[in-house]
């Protein structure tokens, strides 16, 4: 009985570990070549826990070794690490914005380039669901209807947003359509304005040549 | 024993059902870019939409798009489609492997592009008759948390679009500002400088008679 006992805690955070290994083969993967800096970012409003895996997957050549930089919307760096082949990194943003990622290859020959994979989780995929789990006892399908249920959340969150970025783009029409009205009937204005001085102009300048 | 089977129900459940990471990202497209995305079963559910971000374009006629093509882990190609704006896509994947996303943009000009791309897989018929902890009920969550990321998926596609149609409407009001105010101050220079030319004319004419 013990001995099982001890082997179902010694299984059960490899089956997670294994989980966790397994998850992070997801992502996307994209090149990255010596000469170049490969550029990720993505919007993210205040206030989101965001988790990044970093991987390097395949590469051309022997002990290549990339340079990685997060910066946030207003250019302050939140992730910054040298010659790494892997990493991770963990950041609540603060402000809304464009947060980009960067990569680009250290010291290596030209025509080298790496495959890298990146997992880049936002909002609800980078909560720690197992350590939660854990917390709260829940099992299988209990932990996958409170995961739903944080979806649908984020989901509500976001269409939100999606209304108060329309209602100001709805405000911005608006105060467009009305100032090319304003400033149709000024540019109308300024033309005969200026049209009335010119020939006023030329009338009194006639007079006092004597040719009118 | 009941421990050990439960925990193996968690983990095959877990497993099984878990929430597949989406990825939608910003990059810079010079002349081609690609990007990677792991199908992990034969026949799983791939989506996704990609939006331009052009900040660069003049004339709105002017740019061929962007095309993306998609290229299965034996080098076929499975799915190519073309956009000027936005578009999306969703094909099924023959074969589980590496598939590459590329996109080509033949101007000049490199271009920001938003992209969403999202394996979905839920468990089948064969899944329930090879797994004895695998309920229907799995089933039915696993498909709930596809539509909950096809949900996702559009309202991201709607506020990526959101985004560019913000920055034609604000270029908008930034073109309308500048071409008012510099069509007036043309307008003005080009008068006062015809009435001082004409004026000059007549002097001169005068100044020749004396003569």
């Amino acid at each position: 009985m013990e001995v099982k006992v001890v082997l179902c805690e010694i299984l059960l955070p490899l089956l997670l570990l294994c989980l966790h290994a397994w998850r992070f083969v997801d992502g996307v993967q994209f090149e990255v070549s010596s000469r170049t800096t490969k550029c990720v970012a993505e919007e993210i409003q205040s206030d989101v826990l965001v988790v990044g895996d970093y991987k390097i997957v395949s590469s051309s050549e022997e002990n290549l070794r990339i340079t990685i930089k997060v910066t946030s919307p207003y250019g302050k760096q939140l992730h910054h690490q040298e010659n790494v082949a892997s990493g991770q990194f963990a950041f609540t943003s603060k402000e809304s914005g464009n947060f980009m990622a960067c990569f680009w290859l250290q010291n290596a020959p030209p025509n080298a380039n790496v495959n890298l994979a990146l997992d880049w989780k936002t909002g609800v995929g980078a909560k720690d669901w197992a350590s939660i789990a854990k917390k709260d006892k829940l099992e299988g399908m209990e932990l996958e209807l409170r995961k739903l249920e944080e979806a649908v959340e984020s989901i509500h969150h976001e269409m939100l947003y999606l209304r108060d970025r329309e209602a100001e783009m709805r405000d911005l029409n608006e105060v467009t359509n009305s100032r090319v009205a304003w400033f149709g009937i000024m540019s109308l204005l300024v033309c005969l304005g200026v049209a009335g001085w010119q020939l006023w102009h030329l009338k009194s300048f006639f007079e006092r040549k004597k040719l009118l | 024993m009941r421990i050990w089977a439960l925990l193996l129900g968690i983990a095959a459940t877990a497993l099984s059902v878990c929430l597949r990471t989406a990825d939608g990202l910003t990059m810079t497209v010079h002349k081609v870019e690609c990007v990677y995305e792991e199908v992990e079963y034969d026949g799983d559910m791939v989506y996704g939409n990609f939006v331009v971000q052009d900040y660069e374009i003049f004339w709105g006629s002017d740019h061929p798009g962007i095309e993306l093509v998609v290229t299965g882990p034996q080098g076929n190609k499975v799915h190519s489609s073309t956009s000027k704006e936005a578009e999306k896509f969703e094909f099924r994947a023959p074969r589980r492997g590496l598939y590459k996303f590329c996109f080509h943009n033949p101007a000049l000009a490199p271009e920001d592009l938003t992209f969403y791309i999202h394996v979905g897989h839920i468990p089948g018929i064969q899944d329930l008759a090879q797994d004895e902890n695998l309920k229907p009920v799995n089933v039915k969550i696993a498909q709930l948390a596809e539509a909950l990321e096809a949900v996702s998926a559009e309202i991201r596609y709607m506020q990526n679009r959101d985004k560019r149609h913000r920055s034609t409407n604000e270029s908008t009001q930034r073109r309308l500002i500048a071409y008012t105010v510099a069509e007036s101050v043309m307008l003005l220079g080009a008068s006062i400088g015809q009435v001082y030319l004409i004026q000059q004319l007549f002097s001169k004419r005068i100044g020749y008679n004396r003569v």
